[in-house]
């Protein structure tokens, strides 16, 4: 830890002590500027006794992005919510990323039918939600009810990835079985994301704003509400009697940590000086530049890898007319150089995409050769569907030009610039991007529009990549393609798993290749920014698991 | 003075009014209703399911119906549900008005401070040079972007020599310094229109028998230069009001507080029309009380204003 600090602050100091007060302000832009990659010491003791256990106790300060007030369970598909209700709510199912399988949670066991119609559950005895009431298979029964049927008197809309499901029935006292109205090969999975949490019963009676509220928000996990500071912080509190995590876990009894305190960091500058200062343990959102910076100063740069989410891409809305051509949409998705987005605006913690699905994803397969850099060919392609190039070196066809608008939210810290760089690259091939990624204001209404040509995200595709590509208005494409949901109907009908795979390649090749509604960028990952001190893993939907969590030398 | 209170009171509801009303139509504009903009930030929701939600909270009926049923119910004090944050408009506004409210006022009379330091010291001080850099601190203090200084504070303070947290901690330094850096924004146009305007006093042939009489500079200052300055300036803090709110903004975001500032950025990003509706009533509120209660001071810094009959005078001066 030779670090730069002093010198450059006893030159500032010095010019400060001297200079007169209309110089503040370039002192201070020079303290700041020297001082980005400085650190404040301390917390050098924690590396030390990395070599013991887990240490007992101790307050875990996690810093998120933005502040929320709606913490309805169901809605739980923003980083914001799902990271935090991840320690709060057990699921019936546990996606075990090492193994990539489906292990038992609060269900101990599970079965399907060969038809994949009906699901059997039993239920771990003894599990119990903080208020005390019991977790048996009447609370899941209401739990499966409000996931696949919504809550009416609360206005709570279906889950999406419970679209299939028809009924449920209690079997005796700790089994519940599911009945579909369609095949599922992914409803196991579902059971496992943290939006079909299991809440108790009395959560469920609330209306919409006792449901919203997070002190309302009843479950079994291993942490439990204990107070909230509007806009600024929430409380949790270990539950001491846990002892029902999932089947693989290593830590099978209550979390070490005795509190969790979560705050919110929504300037991206400063989540990397967090960290350094020890003033959080844990914070989500680092920038690529900031990583070195963590690195450098004694911090850790944790990037968590979205397994449970699709890559990060552009979908494609054929609406507008000038994508409709399949021939066009893949000269664009080989015009894009993901080597050099990787090179420039990322960091070692992304990964290239070479599919719609992660790398680390159950059916995920390599389409690295379909989506190598090749200009040449992106122009022949677009020169075939007969976009010629305008004098102004935009094609054009049918006096339209080949300008093309994107959306994306500014959740994503290295989203702007990535496609700021495709824009430079597709105009090498004759395409203009309209670049309005990052900008929310414009993607409340462009995420429903289906005249803006793309939509940069990532979604949870814990049901699958029907769910996220299929419906009439799915945010993707806004467009139910036929041939895609027969495809998707037949993959979720599988009755085998080598069937299924089988479909779910399918599915990536006609996404990614033949019908090229899916330009992929880069597999999904969170990169974390933790203290010295912390120690923490991550599930496969990004969210850190706070149960495992401990603090060295607290 | 009755009649002028009852005047300036009756066209301070009409503002209110007709900026709630504005506001209504305006959100009408917009391509989509606040219903499917709630749902879409979820995965897709089934047509069925935005019908029942439109139905729910009154987003299904006929416009002149959506416009008086939510304007009675302000009288109700209902003041529509926020679907994005889940909990009554009135609620969400009202968890974190007063960490705003603490913050602004504090800004605002922070700023007044400042102000009069800078033109009583550049109308005092003799020390040419030391007279024209204090001159020049509220163009400076004007060009400073506020994010940046509360950027640039808290990269030093807090994370280069550790005096202070990231959070609203409770800390004094964790409420000094943003109303600080509030307050010098705040601070710069009432300073320039106070100078400017106890420059023009000055200029008076008042101030030469003042000076002939023998009295003290800063005798002149406090007692007769800065009650006749003072009404462009009263003004001016009227209208920081505005700059108030858009400065929290900024503020709380960058030193991660809460308030309405932050409640505003989330409203207009998520499209929560109610919340944003009743952000600007409560808005329109606080600019329309405000500048009435400078109306109403007026009259006692110049009491030609309630006879002359041209109420509006010294606002034109000072526009």
């Amino acid at each position: 830890m030779g670090n730069p600090t002093p010198p450059a602050n006893r030159r500032s100091q010095a010019r400060l002590g001297i200079k007169f007060l209309t110089i503040l302000g370039v002192a201070t832009l020079a303290l700041s500027a020297c001082g980005s990659g400085a650190h404040a010491p301390g917390n050098a003791a924690a590396a030390g006794s990395e070599s013991s256990g887990p240490v007992q106790g101790g307050t875990f300060v996690y810093a998120e992005v933005t502040p929320i007030n709606n913490w309805q369970t169901q809605a739980a598909r923003f980083y914001e919510k799902s990271n935090v209700l991840n320690s709060v709510l057990d699921r019936l199912t546990y996606f075990d990323a090492k193994s990539g399988k489906i292990v038992g949670w609060i269900a101990s066991d599970f079965k399907a039918n060969e038809k994949q119609t009906e699901f059997t559950f039993t239920i771990r005895d003894g599990v119990t939600f903080s208020d005390g009431t019991p977790l048996d298979a009447a609370a899941v029964k209401e739990n499966f009810d409000a996931l696949g049927l919504g809550i009416k008197n609360a206005q709570v809309a279906p889950n999406v990835d419970f679209s299939a499901y028809k009924s449920s029935e209690v079997l005796g006292k700790n089994q519940v079985k599911v009945t579909l109205k369609t095949p599922d090969a992914n409803f196991l999975r579902a059971t496992s994301s943290v939006t079909s949490g299991l809440v108790s019963p009395a959560t469920l009676k609330l209306d919409n704003a006792g449901q919203s509220a997070i002190a309302n928000i009843v479950g079994s996990g291993p942490f439990v509400f204990e107070s909230e500071k509007t806009d600024e912080e929430v409380t949790f509190a270990k539950r001491a009697e846990y002892k029902w995590a999932p089947q693989t876990a290593a830590n099978q009894g209550a979390a070490y940590l005795d509190k969790l305190v979560v705050k919110y960091l929504p300037e991206v500058a400063h989540r990397a000086g967090a960290v350094q200062t020890g003033q959080v343990d844990l914070v989500r959102g680092l920038q690529p530049i900031d990583e070195q910076a963590v690195a450098a100063g004694g911090g850790q740069v944790l990037p968590a890898q979205g397994v449970d989410l699709t890559t990060n891409m552009a979908a494609v809305r054929i609406a507008s007319g000038k994508l409709a051509d399949a021939k066009v949409r893949q000269a664009l998705q080989v015009g894009i150089d993901r080597q050099s987005i990787k090179d420039t605006v990322l960091s070692d913690s992304y990964v290239i995409a070479d599919s719609v699905l992660n790398h680390a994803a159950p059916g995920f397969i390599d389409l690295s050769a379909d989506l190598a850099y090749n200009p040449e060919k992106a122009k022949a392609l677009l020169d075939e569907a007969g976009w010629k190039v305008g004098a102004d070196g935009i094609r054009e066809k049918d006096g339209q030009k080949l300008e093309l608008t994107i959306t994306s939210s500014n959740n994503s810290v290295v989203i702007k610039p990535a496609f700021e760089l495709i824009e430079q690259q597709w105009r090498e091939i004759g395409v203009k991007l309209i670049n309005r990624a990052a900008d929310n204001t414009f993607l409340t209404t462009a995420m429903i529009d289906p005249n803006i040509e793309f939509f940069g995200t990532r979604q949870f595709a814990y049901g699958g990549l029907g769910p996220v590509f299929g419906p009439e208005n799915n945010t993707q494409t806004l467009n139910a393609d036929p041939e895609l949901n027969a495809l998707f109907a037949k993959e979720r009908a599988a009755t085998t798993d080598a069937a299924h795979k089988e479909l779910v390649a399918e599915e990536q090749r006609q996404l990614v290749t033949e019908k090229a509604l899916s330009l992929v960028l880069w597999d999904e990952v969170q990169v974390y920014g933790g203290s010295s001190a912390a120690h923490v893993e991550f599930t496969s939907g990004t969210a850190p698991i706070f149960q495992g969590a401990w603090k060295s030398g607290k | 003075m009755a009649a002028y209170i009852a005047r300036r009171i009756g066209q301070a509801l009409l503002v209110i009014w007709l900026a709630y009303t504005l506001v209504f139509l305006a959100v009408q504009l917009l391509p989509n209703d606040p219903v499917t903009i709630f749902l879409s930030a979820d995965a897709a929701a089934s047509p069925e399911t935005i019908a029942a939600m439109k139905a729910q909270y009154g987003y299904d009926q006929p416009l002149l119906v959506q416009y008086f049923s939510q304007l009675t119910g302000l009288f109700r004090g209902d003041f529509g549900y926020s679907l994005a944050s889940g909990q009554p408009v009135a609620d969400r506004i009202g968890a974190v008005v007063g960490s705003t409210l603490i913050l602004a006022s504090s800004a605002f009379v922070t700023a007044v401070v400042f102000a009069l330091i800078v033109v009583a010291s550049a109308t005092l001080i003799r020390i040419t040079w030391l007279k024209r850099l204090i001159i020049n601190l509220p163009p400076l203090f004007a060009a400073v972007p506020v994010f940046w200084l509360g950027l640039v504070l808290l990269q030093v303070l807090s994370i280069q020599l550790g005096v202070m947290s990231l959070f609203p901690d409770g800390s004094f330094a964790s409420v000094a310094v943003p109303v600080f850096v509030l307050a010098i924004h705040v601070s710069a146009p009432i300073a320039q229109v106070l100078l400017k305007s106890t420059e023009t006093v000055y200029a008076q042939p008042f101030i030469d028998v003042l000076r002939a009489k023998g009295a003290s500079p800063s005798w002149i200052f406090f007692r007769h230069g800065l009650k006749n300055a003072a009404a462009p300036a009263m003004t001016i803090s009227g209208i920081t009001v505005g700059t108030l709110l858009a400065g929290s903004v900024i503020t709380e975001t960058v030193f991660a507080r809460a308030g309405l500032g932050q409640v505003v950025l989330q409203s207009v990003t998520a499209q929560d029309v109610a919340l944003v509706q009743g952000l600007v009533l409560l808005t329109a509120t606080a600019f329309v009380v405000v500048n009435l209660v400078v109306d109403l001071i007026y009259p006692l810094l110049d009491p030609r204003i309630l006879k002359s009959g041209t109420h509006g005078a010294p606002r034109a001066l000072a526009a």
